[in-house]
């Protein structure tokens, strides 16, 4: 009973962490089809900012939560406003292609400005011990993701339907000459996507890097790879898509790591994305996807 | 026929160039300069095979190095002689490890490996569409590199495969490319070809003129990781050793940064950019190594080559999205300028008649 319980808040958190970062994808991609393949490098940067902080004038350690999530945020608005405005009404590949080519710079500069060797991130202490909750032992670390999971999903929703700016980006997913004939500012709207879309990022990071406990210049692609897939899963552009990609994900993770003898457990992630790549077949456009017409937006 | 007359024709101005190329390095260059030539070539075959999918689909394809993999392993496979390939994979899969094939039919037949995974891959990622493709094409380049790693049996795993007969040099390479670019081109100026860049155009429009989109995208795919095939081919025929981080991440964006920069519309673009970011990234590689230049001591700085291919992206992105050839051939810009030529001698030559 408690493996099962394990391994489900297990799921629940790994499922979360692509949500999160699937998420920050969806609303970038959903307002100016760009599919920010720099994404993970906001990881990156936020776990070089924990370490640099770590290393310099910050003593506590939970000090470097916040410092991580800020860090991501001006990382994902300075992206924006540096490589991605160039290509902003360029067709989506001309975008994916641009922020590919961010993410190899990013990686690159901290190969020569760092170190190619991973660099150890101190984190608060009781984020990496147990906590018994109703009679069952629970990693603290899966505890905190998921609530925080849906903290950010709850916050994202409020942000969305209650404020001008989240109705502007709604909108702006629909048709975004519209949302600036109505007298928003376009660059308002970006830049408040980039900005929640870092804050998510951020907000993984933290717990990602909780589990690793150290960062290297090329831990971002992995998870960042695993939120493309739940997006496509989802369909892309769809944020409920997103996070219930991601969500689906990482049950599917969770369930084969747990029931693959251990001979096979290194192919996990080539059956996931088999098993994704299936779904894909049946249904092309995702989960939740809307066939293209013409006239929609392209 | 008259198209593959045609197209010979159109190879002339590209092959020319290569076979200079060729000449000058094997003439004039020392054994690291006759190095670089070979894989100069190898990485075109590659980008040329991948401007087949990219340039007439309209789609981004990060798996392509994957197919390079799969035929470099499936020649390492077959070719590796017995007592070697005792020792390097003992317990391979079908009795591999008893069979041992010459040079012509190890390279058909990974050609043809390929060609089958490529099609039976492409079966899924042609029935997706923009950015969903794209990133299905990033899932297959994973898939296949955690196959490479994982399978040990068959492919060693993390470690390198060894001992592989080296049969090709660089007039291999030279021949390889050449027929790469002639295919390319055909493929481009075929039916198929004109068809499947209109609906990379616009899709709808195509589709309700009646054009197979699905299926060219197949065609495509397929035909262009055959020629990427190739060009994996020639990389464990000359190198004699391979290791699945050759097929993976540093590929891919060199191919990228390459086809990107010269224009992923056409083959010319494909030639021209190879030709500028490989003499590029022999700069960058020494001054990466940390030289003394003009009297000043450089330090080392690994991971310089891989920062100016991602600022080549980023560049021509921002700046040059249709690449330095902007999707033209050679032939085309040949013609526009004998065209304006003739339109400046034409006003003086109205002149003289009145």
């Amino acid at each position: 009973m408690e493996y099962v319980i394990q391994q489900a808040i297990n799921a629940l958190s790994v499922g979360g962490e692509y949500a999160l970062l699937a998420l920050g994808l969806a609303i970038v991609f959903s307002i100016m089809n760009l599919v920010n393949f720099a994404h993970g490098e906001l990881i990156t940067l936020g776990g070089y900012a924990m370490f640099f902080a770590a290393a310099t004038f910050v003593g506590n350690p939970v000090l470097l939560l916040p410092i991580c999530v800020l860090t991501a945020v001006v990382a994902a608005m300075l992206f924006e406003r540096i490589a991605f405005r160039p290509v902003r009404n360029a067709p989506a590949t001309t975008g994916l292609l641009t922020a590919f080519g961010v993410s190899i710079v990013i990686q690159n500069a901290l190969v020569i400005f760092v170190a190619t060797r991973p660099k150890p991130v101190p984190v608060p202490s009781w984020m990496q011990g147990t906590m018994s909750f109703g009679g069952f032992n629970l990693p603290v670390v899966q505890i905190l993701e998921t609530g925080a999971t849906v903290c950010a999903v709850a916050g994202l929703v409020l942000l969305l339907t209650r404020t001008n700016l989240g109705l502007a980006m709604r909108a702006a997913a629909k048709d975004f000459t519209v949302v600036r004939l109505m007298g928003i500012q376009a660059n308002r709207v970006i830049l408040g996507a980039f900005a929640v879309s870092g804050f998510l990022a951020g907000l993984a990071a933290v717990f990602i890097l909780a589990r690793r406990g150290a960062v290297d210049p090329l831990m971002g692609f992995t998870p960042v790879l695993k939120a493309f897939v739940a997006c496509v899963l989802g369909g892309f552009g769809s944020l409920l898509g997103a996070a219930a990609g991601g969500l689906v994900l990482g049950i599917l993770e969770v369930v084969l790591q747990a029931t693959l003898p251990s001979d096979v457990a290194g192919f996990r992630d080539a059956i996931v994305f088999l098993l994704v790549g299936a779904a894909l077949i049946w249904r092309p456009t995702g989960l939740l996807g809307t066939r293209a017409e013409l006239g929609d937006k392209e | 026929m008259d198209l593959v007359r045609q197209t010979l024709l159109r190879t002339l101005i590209p092959a020319a160039i290569l076979v200079a190329i060729a000449i000058l390095v094997m003439r004039y260059g020392q054994p690291y300069q006759i190095r670089v030539g070979y894989v100069f070539f190898i990485n075109l075959t590659m980008v040329v095979g991948l401007q087949i999918f990219m340039g007439n689909s309209g789609t981004a394809s990060f798996g392509h190095a994957a197919f390079s993999g799969i035929a470099a392993y499936t020649v390492a496979i077959l070719m590796t002689p017995l007592m070697l390939k005792r020792t390097l994979i003992p317990d391979a899969p079908f009795n591999l490890d008893q069979v041992v094939l010459g040079p012509i039919p190890s390279i058909i037949l990974a050609l043809l490996v390929t060609g089958v995974v490529a099609y039976v891959v492409g079966l899924a990622i042609s029935r997706l569409k923009g950015v969903g493709a794209e990133i299905g094409t990033l899932a297959f380049l994973v898939i296949v590199h955690v196959v490479f790693t994982n399978w040990i049996e068959l492919f060693r795993g993390p470690r390198a495969f060894y001992g592989i007969p080296i049969i090709s040099n660089l007039w291999w390479g030279l021949g390889a490319s050449i027929i790469a670019v002639f295919v390319a081109k055909l493929f481009r100026d075929s039916k198929y070809g004109v068809q499947l860049r209109a609906s990379s155009d616009n899709m709808l429009a195509a589709k309700a003129m009646g054009v197979p989109v699905d299926r060219l995208r197949l065609i495509a795919w397929t035909l262009s990781g055959i020629v990427v095939g190739a060009g994996g081919v020639l990389l464990a025929t000359n190198l004699g050793t391979i290791a699945p981080t050759s097929f993976y991440f540093n590929q891919t964006f060199l191919m990228m940064a390459m086809l990107l920069l010269g224009g992923m519309r056409s083959v010319s673009g494909a030639v021209c950019g190879t030709i500028v970011i490989a003499l590029g990234s022999e700069i960058t590689r020494t001054l990466e190594s940390g030289p003394v230049l003009l009297g000043i001591d450089f330090p080392e700085m690994f991971g310089l080559t891989g920062f100016f291919l991602g600022a080549v992206i980023v560049l021509v992105m921002a700046f040059r999205r249709e690449g330095i050839l902007a999707g033209e051939e050679f032939e085309d810009i040949w013609d526009d300028m004998t065209r304006r030529l003739r339109r400046d001698k034409a006003p003086a030559a109205a002149l003289d008649e009145r």
